[in-house]
């Protein structure tokens, strides 16, 4: 008997497909809400993607109590209380974030406060340290990538002291994400494609970190299929909503898998990357994928070929030798990035970013030591490893 | 009846091997620190007087080490001179044996959910990879002498003490071998 064992979790509704927003009035009286507030940034609001959210739960006579459309890029403690300050006057009692990662995540650190009491978001950052169920909850992601509506973590910025605060409590996730091909309708092509890599990079890491388990795997694998049948396709027809709706769940199944099985050194250097050079963190997770790929090749070689399969499909799959199946994997990966460098110039190296300097990759290879991701990484790395697999992302 | 003796009986011979290992780890812990050129150059990216703890839940063995400055710890037995900074809690006893019996990597027993962190994750990264440069110098020997593969429910305290003691033995030995070679 090996030693094989794992935890999965994922209590999240998943309320998916057309006219999916319409569901919202009737989820939130069912968790015995009737006084939403909403979370969201200018971006959000300025594409007019509240204005179904609102007409939905109008309609249904659900009012909207307030709209917080101030959300930064960087999620931060002084907005957190600022929010929880207008959710507490305003007497609302349940939260919609309708937005990517910060907005999420910002709602998240928002219900902490709104439930738990207290100003100070930092006294609850760390583990373990929410006991109770917060304040129902929606999420509505409008990018197809980060998973962050199935993800029991949140990183607010304490401004103050210019530190990263990371909360993790099973009490964060929502009660449920509302999946609507409309909310992803409108995002710009370079969006669309780096977001759907980094959801492409959850699924890969997912399945061949040293988390791997056989649910995760089912949604990896199951991701890896819909992003690879259906990014080119709507980077080709952006209006397409069948296949923005495979995109948009491909990204939560991306996010239900690495939520329970981690991820590696593509994210531990990418955030890094996104910290030293500001560089979004899809395009750094484009970037440095197949790169991580070829640095675990060894030790991930059964099941990096596997997933040839869910990338290029049966023909391909039966007609490469199963010795071959791994490269050729790391090839389709590549081959999808040539593809979107050629649609949106998404950039497959260091210097194709502009943004990057030779100078700064020991930096970025010490930071990348420090992060948590380092640790699920199916190959122990070292400094230098980190360092060669940058100097190969160069150029 | 006989099973119902021998159980608890096994089950302290695990908590006393466990409690032994914490022990063996704090020594090592501290003299890697002092000899070995890559564990200091990880130990060095810790705070001086950061406080590191490993314990089992809920209120089982734990070690504690310091970092006193420039990569090297010393090792404070079971108790801290002040909070923690890091804990890395086992969440039972039957998964520190796992890990203490080298059966299952610390890095492995992360990403199997056995334990818990809590503080900087950074920091936790790092401590990780100085128990895993530690593991690498028991380990070898003490797979080749299959000493403990899994633990065997059958067998008697007597026996069971006593190879824990070898163990014990073997490890601080081989240990102080491998490091002065
Ligand atoms: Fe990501």
């Amino acid at each position: 008997m090996t030693n094989q064992y794992y935890e999965f979790f994922c209590p999240v509704k998943v309320i998916a497909g057309k006219a999916a927003l319409e569901h919202i009035p009737y989820e939130l009286t069912g968790l015995g809400a009737g006084r939403p507030m909403i979370v969201t940034d200018k971006g959000v609001r300025a594409a007019g993607l509240l204005d179904p959210v609102i007409a939905a739960c109008e309609e249904s006579g659900l009012e909207i109590i307030s709209i917080y459309d101030d959300v930064p890029p960087d999620s931060s403690t002084g907005v957190v209380k600022d929010i929880a300050g207008i959710y507490r006057r305003e007497k609302c009692d349940s939260l919609i974030a309708v937005g990517g990662g910060s907005a999420i995540d910002t709602a998240k650190a928002v219900n902490v406060l709104v439930s738990e009491g207290g100003d100070n978001i930092a006294e609850y950052s760390g583990a373990g340290t929410i006991k109770h169920p917060l304040k129902p909850f929606l999420v509505v992601p409008t990018t197809a990538g980060t998973g962050s509506e199935v993800t029991s973590v949140a990183v607010i910025t304490d401004t103050a002291k210019s530190v990263k605060l990371p909360f993790s409590s099973s009490f964060l996730l929502p009660n449920a994400a509302v999946i609507d091909p409309r909310m992803t309708l409108t995002l710009p092509p370079h969006i669309t494609a780096a977001t759907a890599m980094d959801a492409m990079t959850h699924a890969t890491e997912a399945f061949t970190c040293m988390a791997k388990n056989p649910l995760s795997d089912a949604y990896a694998t199951a991701a890896i299929k819909k992003i690879s049948t259906s990014l080119l396709e709507v980077m080709d027809n952006p209006k397409d909503s069948d296949n923005r709706l495979e995109l948009a769940q491909a990204s939560t199944m991306a996010g239900i898998a690495f939520s329970n099985s981690m991820v590696g050194l593509v994210h531990a250097l990418g955030h890094a990357t996104g910290a030293i050079c500001h560089l979004p963190h899809g395009m750094c997770m484009s970037l440095y994928l197949p790169y991580v790929l070829e640095y675990n090749l060894e030790t991930i070689r059964a099941p990096l070929g596997e997933l040839l399969l869910y990338l290029e499909g049966p023909e391909v799959y039966a007609a490469t030798p199963a010795s071959r199946r791994a490269e050729a994997s790391i090839s389709a990966i590549r081959k999808l990035r040539d593809e979107l460098f050629k649609r949106c110039r998404l950039p497959r190296t260091l210097k194709e970013t502009g943004s990057v300097e030779e100078h700064q990759l020991d930096t970025i290879a010490e930071m990348a030591m420090d992060d948590g991701s380092v640790m699920f990484n199916p190959k122990e790395v070292t400094l230098e490893d980190a360092r060669a697999v940058l100097r190969r992302a160069w150029a | 009846m006989l099973a119902k003796r021998i159980q608890p009986m096994a089950f302290q011979a695990r908590r006393l091997y466990v409690e032994l290992m914490f022990q063996v780890m704090g020594r090592a812990l501290q003299a890697i620190s002092e000899v070995d050129a890559s564990a200091r150059r990880e130990a060095r990216g810790l705070p001086e007087g950061f406080l590191f703890e490993m314990m089992v839940m809920p209120d089982g063995s734990r070690l504690i080490v310091e970092h006193v400055g420039d990569g090297r710890f010393h090792y404070h037995g079971n108790s801290a001179p002040r909070p923690v900074d890091l804990s890395i809690r086992f969440k039972h006893i039957a998964h520190a044996f796992l890990v203490m019996s080298f059966q299952e990597k610390t890095s492995v027993a992360f990403a199997n959910d056995r334990m818990l962190v809590d503080g900087d994750i950074g920091y936790a990264v790092r401590m990780t990879r100085i128990l895993n440069r530690l593991e690498s110098f028991i380990l070898p020997r003490v797979v080749a002498e299959r000493a403990v593969k899994e633990y065997p429910s059958n067998l008697r305290l007597p026996e069971k003490l006593l190879s824990a003691a070898r163990i014990y033995l073997k490890v601080a030995s081989n240990f102080i071998e491998t490091v002065r070679a």
